[in-house]
């Protein structure tokens, strides 16, 4: 039933978390990664984290609404993003899915309190966009599977304790039906990781190397060989999530932009102010396209919310950079300074914040948005999903 | 937050696009754009749609009418857009609807509503004038003389021509225009046209009033219904240029399977689906929070405008030379989308209102 407004239980919600976030948020520097966890587990404890997860393994049982109104209430109080975000958005809602009951029981709660913390190793060198292209092998030995090969792009690899993988099984197969999903243990011997330098200078994600790396096949997820499914469907989550927890920071995006030209000496000239007021308008319709949409997330229609969320994110960057005028370019803070290396967490990128590091700025926010367009699916794969999966229209 | 129909949202929907799929075939309408008189094929449909109750579905039930919200009307709206419903539920069943319920004193009501809720008569509103863009605040002040109004649809057909002239400040009037010369302006879009319509001052009778806002809410709840036939309208155009790519064939396959086919129709639907989620918010917030209608509607109107175009200027694109002949339809809903994009403001106007609303002008 239409309505604009939060039933009385979900006000009631909205009011216990709101109250507790100004009580409780912390100011964390995204590269505390100690910090960041402890944040988290605290979140947990509260009852604020795995809002949507069944509360046998460690979740609250609840709804998306209550989830949509966290993801507000969250972005209102600024507070710093889960470290874990990984477990969170994309392997823990897979392994839901997917997982079987002991690996759920073993996994998803130190998922929720960050005492594990875990990346995804889908992308390889020669395996993009083309994913079913996957080379990294495993092969049988007795009780487990023997890993060889590379992947990379592998945000939070540089922190992580497990990696939600993709494997070739049966290389003689057809290519998207030798794949296999594993759960491998990132400090098994034979790991090993390199951080990868972003184009903004730090390195929120890195490559990860298995040499004989032995996995024990309690650890595969699904059948042998059925890994390809396994991929799809973590895929439609990692967008949905996406889509939803970062839409609701567009509003904070907004909310940063008006502050900064309301603040300004020299008004907006009237096509500036078309600009803004045009950002508003898709970025507000973009938030609530994805609450209307919420139901059918799960599905093909996330690319949807995907496509439409990153290029909303890049356009907006691009106007708040040119806000500043003639400083757009000018790096504030310490600039690139940061040791090469240094780590950084994924989706912490871009949030709002009225202090002068480069971190928060315009100028770190327009660098970090080229990548939205590219992570979780290219919008020129995304288009052809949509094209193909939601419009029906043929293959090749 | 929650946009889902409730069970007669979805039997109003449901019951429409059945009705508009027997009623009003495509095929229909071009047999009354190619007769000689369109106006026989127009009354017809017309008393089919009044016998389905949609003119009084906005007026109150005071008046005799359904008392439904904005929200039901842009359900309903959207599936008259698909269909490419003459104009004359908007021109009488909204904006006139909107006009007599808002501006309207009682005894005019008592006089005036009931025969056009029925679907007896027909209504149309002229607001625009030379020189006044889309801003009511352009008007001129009413004086003595002749009031020409601008793009007022429907007027050829109308058993009733309302106008809304400025009479000072914040002030309009609502009057009847009794004696009124009406010139067919010759609109692109030629399933709704658009007439100038003059009346000398003394012809005028005056029927009620209220303040430029009150008007300006009234244009807002028209904007809001005409986005919502907008956004039918691409979605319509979306669904037919899908069926073409995927049986025409070029170099020995569907040219449903080229990327840059694949592409575009993704993102029609993208705007479809951004565009559906302006007009359902907006007129959500026509009928729970009306102090925040300028914005909603300004919201829906500029994301629809770029829906519809850009999708109706696809769809010509995707099928190719077909696209741009007059025998394929398609042209009926470019002409419509552009139509529809110069009505009660541009997007540049809109986004205007927003950064007013936003304090940035």
């Amino acid at each position: 039933m239409r309505r604009l407004t939060d039933t009385a239980a979900e006000a009631a919600f909205r009011e216990q978390l709101r109250t507790w976030l100004e009580e409780n948020a912390p100011s964390i520097d995204k590269h505390d990664v100690g910090g960041l966890k402890d944040w988290q587990r605290r979140l947990y404890q509260a009852g604020w984290l795995g809002l949507t997860w069944p509360s046998e393994y460690g979740g609250q049982g609840l709804g998306f609404r209550e989830q949509a109104i966290y993801n507000e209430e969250a972005a209102r109080a600024k507070v710093p993003p889960s470290i874990n975000n990984i477990a969170l958005m994309i392997a823990g809602p897979a392994l839901i899915a997917v997982g079987s009951e002991e690996q759920k029981r073993r996994y998803l709660r130190p998922m929720l309190t960050a005492e594990e913390i875990w990346c995804q190793g889908f992308s390889e060198p020669n395996a993009g966009s083309d994913l079913a292209a996957l080379q990294t092998r495993a092969t049988s030995d007795g009780d487990d599977y023997i890993v060889t090969g590379q992947k990379i792009w592998t945000s939070n690899s540089l922190i992580a304790d497990y990696i939600w993988l993709l494997v070739r099984t049966d290389p003689s197969a057809p290519r998207h039906k030798g794949i296999t999903a594993l759960i491998v243990d990132m400090h098994s011997p034979g790991v090993t990781v390199k951080p990868l330098r972003q184009l903004t200078g730090e390195a929120e994600f890195g490559e990860v190397f298995f040499d004989e790396v032995r996995v024990p096949k309690a650890n595969r997820v699904g059948a042998e060989n059925r890994g390809w499914i396994i991929g799809m469907k973590t895929f439609t989550r990692e967008r949905a999530n996406i889509s939803i927890n970062l839409s609701v920071r567009l509003q904070q995006q907004f909310d940063r932009l008006l502050a900064g030209v309301r603040g300004r000496e020299i008004p907006l000239d009237p096509q500036e102010a078309r600009e803004v007021a045009k950002a508003y308008a898709d970025s507000r319709c973009l938030t609530l396209t994805c609450e209307r949409l919420a139901s059918r997330l799960f599905g093909f229609e996330s690319s949807v919310v995907k496509v439409a969320w990153a290029e909303m994110n890049q356009h907006l960057q691009e106007i708040g950079l040119a806000t500043l005028g003639p400083d757009a370019p000018l790096l504030p803070g310490r600039g690139y300074g940061r040791e090469e290396g240094e780590t950084s967490t994924w989706g912490t990128d871009a949030l709002a914040g009225e202090d002068e590091s480069f971190d928060k700025s315009w100028q770190y926010g327009y660098l970090r948005s080229r990548a939205n367009t590219i992570e979780g699916g290219t919008s020129e794969i995304l288009r052809t999903v949509i094209a193909e999966r939601v419009l029906g229209l043929p293959r090749k | 937050m929650d946009f889902s129909l409730n069970e007669d949202q979805i039997l109003l929907r449901d019951s429409a696009r059945d009705f508009l799929r027997e009623e009003w075939p495509v095929a229909e309408l071009r047999r009354m754009l190619d007769a000689a008189d369109a106006a026989p094929a127009a009354a017809a449909i017309w008393s089919k749609m009044a016998e389905m109750g949609w003119p009084a579905l906005l007026f109150s039930e005071e008046n005799e009418g359904f008392g439904l919200g904005m929200f039901d009307l842009a359900v309903l709206m959207e599936e008259t857009g698909r269909s490419l419903i003459p104009g004359t539920l908007h021109s009488s069943g909204v904006l006139a609807a909107a006009a007599l319920e808002t501006l309207a004193g009682e005894h005019a009501q008592r006089r005036y509503v009931p025969g056009i809720a029925e679907g007896a008569k027909k209504a149309t509103v002229g607001i625009y004038e030379p020189g006044s863009g889309w801003t009511p605040m352009m008007l001129r002040t009413l004086s003595a003389g002749v009031i020409a109004k601008r793009y007022v649809p429907d007027a050829a057909d109308a058993d009733l021509i309302l106008f809304v002239n400025r009479t000072s400040g914040n002030d309009v009037q609502l009057a009847v225009a009794r004696e009124a010369e009406v010139r067919d302006l010759q609109s692109m879009d030629l399933t709704r046209p658009v007439y100038q319509v003059s009346c000398r001052a003394e012809d005028l009778d005056p029927i009620g009033g209220g303040t430029v806002a009150d008007l300006q809410a009234v244009i807002d709840k028209a904007t809001i219904a005409l986005a919502a036939e907008m956004v039918g309208g691409a979605a319509r155009v979306l669904e037919m240029t899908v069926d073409y790519v995927k049986s025409r064939k070029q170099f020995g396959r569907a040219i449903g399977t080229f990327q840059a086919v694949q592409h575009k129709a993704a993102d029609m639907l993208i705007g479809i689906e951004k565009g559906r989620t302006a007009v359902h918010y907006a007129a959500a917030v026509a009928d729970e929070q009306p102090q925040k209608l300028a914005e909603a509607a300004s919201i829906a109107k500029s994301i629809a405008n770029t829906t519809f175009v850009q999708a109706s200027q696809a769809a010509v694109q995707l099928h190719g030379g077909l696209g741009f002949t007059w025998e394929q339809d398609l042209h009926l809903y470019l002409k419509r989308a552009k139509a529809c994009e110069f009505t009660y403001g541009n997007t540049n106007w809109h986004l205007d209102r927003i950064a007013h609303c936003l304090g940035l002008s």
